[in-house]
């Protein structure tokens, strides 16, 4: 698929079981320990396969036009956005990647937008970790700057580790 | 059509399009958000357990539920000048492909704050026999200066 190549770049690691070995298991995660974490810039391209990947069609992600004309003044990127950021921001050996990794919920909270040529950075750790009917939980606790130093979004999310 | 806050009441439902689940829109949410997790992409891994859990096949990403509750939020808040603030959810069932789903909001309260004016809103995905797949809250910010121009 061409427009694939667009949110990664060229060494982003697809098959997740490559570097299953060397992610830490629950056993290993640190509550309040920072994750190791890469600075992104975000491409235009990449804003557009996300559109595309849950029927965004909004003029603001997409028109440069009439983005501009908009209260923003200028092409943005929808909220959702971090869904990608989130591994776009971490490296192949972060904990997030293992195969299994189950999304137990999330919430978000959202400052100002994330513009196509912005340089995101991602500060991250669990904050928790429990064990609720035989199942391994951690608590993420997320927030993604962009070049200026201003929040673009806070998150807070649960995963189910894999066993 | 556009709404005002003072318009607004608790019960106005808001309502987004429909969104057919396929393995190629799953693979597609896959390179558009770098999440290839084996969960949905590999049948074969699809087949054993997890904890008590099995899904018997690949099912969509749960943050797909996430992406489309967004997309109607922004929607039905642009227009008044309205910014989505906040949006938290979790999943009930996992989607599959061949199922169609469907994101809708119910206007919960309003509350008006010392700088501004919030709308509360819960949030649901549907499934096509009209089971919820994932359930949530949403905060939408009706700035009082959009009010005054």
């Amino acid at each position: 698929m061409a427009q694939a190549s667009s949110a990664r770049s060229a060494d982003f690691e697809t098959d997740f079981w490559k570097d299953a070995k060397t992610r830490k298991v629950w056993d290993e995660i640190v509550p309040g320990e920072p994750r190791k974490t890469l600075p992104y810039k975000l491409t235009q391209e990449a804003v557009a396969l996300f559109c595309k990947a849950v029927g965004e069609t909004n003029p603001l992600y997409l028109d440069e036009a009439a983005a501009k004309a908009g209260p923003y003044g200028g092409l943005v990127a929808p909220p959702s956005i971090h869904i990608l950021l989130m591994f776009a921001c971490t490296p192949a050996d972060d904990w997030m990647r293992s195969p299994g990794t189950v999304n137990a919920g999330q919430s978000w909270s959202y400052n100002v937008p994330a513009r196509p040529g912005d340089t995101i950075t991602l500060q991250a750790r669990a904050l928790d970790k429990f064990i609720r009917r035989e199942r391994l939980f951690v608590v993420h606790d997320n927030v993604f700057f962009n070049q200026h130093g201003e929040v673009i979004c806070s998150g807070r999310g649960q995963t189910i580790r894999p066993m | 059509m556009t709404v005002s806050f003072d318009q607004l009441k608790a019960g106005d439902g808001i309502e987004g399009p429909k969104f057919a689940v396929s393995r190629e829109s799953i693979r597609l949410f896959c390179d558009a958000s770098l999440d290839y997790n084996p969960l949905h992409l590999d049948d074969e891994y699809m087949k054993g357990n997890f904890g008590k859990t099995n899904f018997g096949g690949i099912i969509m990403h749960g943050m797909n539920n996430f992406g489309l509750l967004t997309r109607m939020l922004t929607d039905w808040a642009q227009p008044p000048g309205a910014v989505h603030r906040r949006l938290e959810t979790r999943w009930l069932k996992p989607v599959r492909p061949g199922d169609t789903i469907q994101p809708t909001g119910i206007i919960k309260s309003k509350q008006v704050t010392t700088k501004s004016r919030w709308v509360l809103i819960d949030v649901m995905v549907k499934n096509q026999n009209g089971e919820q797949v994932a359930v949530g809250e949403a905060m939408v910010e009706f700035p009082v200066a959009t009010a005054a121009a």
